[in-house]
């Protein structure tokens, strides 16, 4: 059974949908029924920055090994995270409307530090299209993508932090979720739901993988390189 | 005695590098005296866009508009004034540096006369939007050390990205890529410079020092590791 984690992503989700819209939830001034949205915003980050995390692993080892296959490896896991993060954007935008009053927020620092994010990626995108020499390509794009996870980390957990002007839960003087309102209810969907989320985007890189290595057989180009 | 002669060793080889990177530094003021066109062309840039400004907004300024106008006109001008910093090095040339000297004091060379261009460059919007606008940050000293703490920060980010994209023949790459990696540092110093104007509490420019500092120290340690890579080739 090597393919037991796809099962279980697979049965984890359908429990974050079936119970993430029927199950109890508490009772919560302003909120109200938008709460459910916390199994699906917030997971979206976690997966986006484990993917991040990862695809700046596998460019250091490209760095230091000069294999092509880290390079293949860490460009899937950098698009899967920028996927669950334009996902991680929009639900976030729905929930702003129901409960701050409009889609977009200026107050809100990591509302906007998420968006030049996705930037910075996006600009990761267009740096390896420019590039003919797969070598060249990579190697730059390496050296890039470790730039660009340190200034995200710097956007998202530094800036909001010294600006203190977050309307998210535990930032800028706001309760955190933990502090109150995340009760046994919540947790009993929510942890099964990171989860779930974490291995669908694990499973989305690794097929992006595999797509990109039939292409380059298919090609005849070199893999061992 | 081995421990005295291994710190004489690496005390003259720091000296060594630091003459190194000074006769670097050199010689890219005479390459750009040389030109004296291009360089030209970058402060006719500067002020164009500053009169632009003052024409566009009819001499009508808060001092919030100031700073961000400011400081988004000094970004632009730096992207324009970096850019070409690797391209010179493309061509035979680059064979007869790498021979000479490490990587290191190449990017630490390019990163200091990058650095003293935007300096001159900011000095220079500031004189003319104070011309214009008439509007004055309070505290001079401070804005000035925004002034030279932003200069450092955008040349130590913006000499790494257009050494990448020195080798590719994508023009605007090199805003792509800057923009929203300097944004951090962009926000920090924008805030900084309202506090330079008027600040409540004296702890709120320690901190807003203290992060910009930061913030340059991990891009310069950065351009440092990273940059062998690239000048491999």
């Amino acid at each position: 059974m090597k393919n037991w984690w796809k099962i279980l992503c697979i049965l984890l989700l359908f429990y974050t949908i079936i119970f993430g819209f029927l199950g109890p939830i508490p009772e919560l001034n302003i909120l109200e029924e938008s709460i459910r949205n916390l199994y699906f915003h917030v997971p979206m980050w976690f997966a986006m920055m484990l993917m991040m995390f990862v695809s700046l692993v596998y460019s250091i080892l490209y760095l230091n090994k000069s294999k092509i296959d880290f390079d293949i490896k860490a460009n899937a896991f950098a698009k899967a995270g920028f996927l669950f993060g334009m996902l991680g954007i929009i639900t976030g935008s729905i929930w702003a409307r129901s409960t701050w009053g409009a889609w977009w927020v200026f107050q809100e620092v990591k509302l906007n530090g998420a968006a030049a994010g996705l930037l910075v990626y996006a600009a990761y995108f267009i740096l390896r299209g420019s590039f003919d020499d797969e070598e060249k390509k990579a190697r730059f794009a390496a050296v890039y993508s470790i730039f660009a996870f340190c200034m995200f980390m710097v956007l998202i957990n530094v800036i909001p932090r010294i600006s203190n002007s977050s309307l998210h839960p535990g930032n800028g003087g706001n309760p955190g979720f933990n502090s109150y309102d995340l009760d046994n209810d919540l947790r009993l969907v929510f942890y099964p739901a990171v989860l779930g989320w974490v291995l669908l985007s694990t499973w989305i890189a690794t097929l992006l993988i595999r797509i990109e290595k039939i292409f380059r057989k298919k090609h005849g180009l070199d893999l061992t390189k | 005695m081995q421990i005295v002669s291994k710190i004489t060793y690496f005390c003259n080889y720091t000296i060594f590098v630091l003459k190194n990177i000074f006769q670097l530094v050199k010689r890219e003021i005479k390459l750009e005296w040389r030109q004296k066109t291009a360089l030209g062309s970058i402060f006719i840039y500067v002020i164009g866009t500053c009169f632009l400004i003052y024409l566009t907004l009819q001499g009508l300024i808060t001092i919030p508009v100031w700073i961000a106008l400011f400081w988004v006109l000094a970004l632009f001008t730096t992207v324009n004034a970096v850019s070409k910093s690797f391209v010179k090095d493309a061509n035979e040339q680059f064979y007869y540096l790498r021979f000479l000297v490490s990587p290191v004091e190449i990017i630490l060379s390019k990163i200091i006369y990058n650095a003293l261009l935007i300096t001159l460059l900011a000095l220079v919007i500031y004189a003319f939007m104070f011309l214009f606008f008439n509007e004055k940050i309070e505290n001079d000293g401070l804005f000035l050390c925004t002034i030279i703490l932003g200069s450092v920060g955008f040349s130590n980010l913006f000499t790494l990205l257009s050494s990448i994209t020195a080798r590719t023949q994508n023009f605007v790459l090199l805003a792509i890529l800057g923009f929203p990696i300097i944004l951090p540092l962009l926000l920090l110093i924008v805030k900084m410079s309202a506090l330079s104007n008027f600040a409540i509490q004296q702890k709120d420019i320690y901190m807003h020092l203290g992060a910009i500092s930061l913030l340059n120290l991990i891009t310069i340690i950065l351009s440092i590791v990273l940059f062998p890579y690239i000048w491999k080739d």
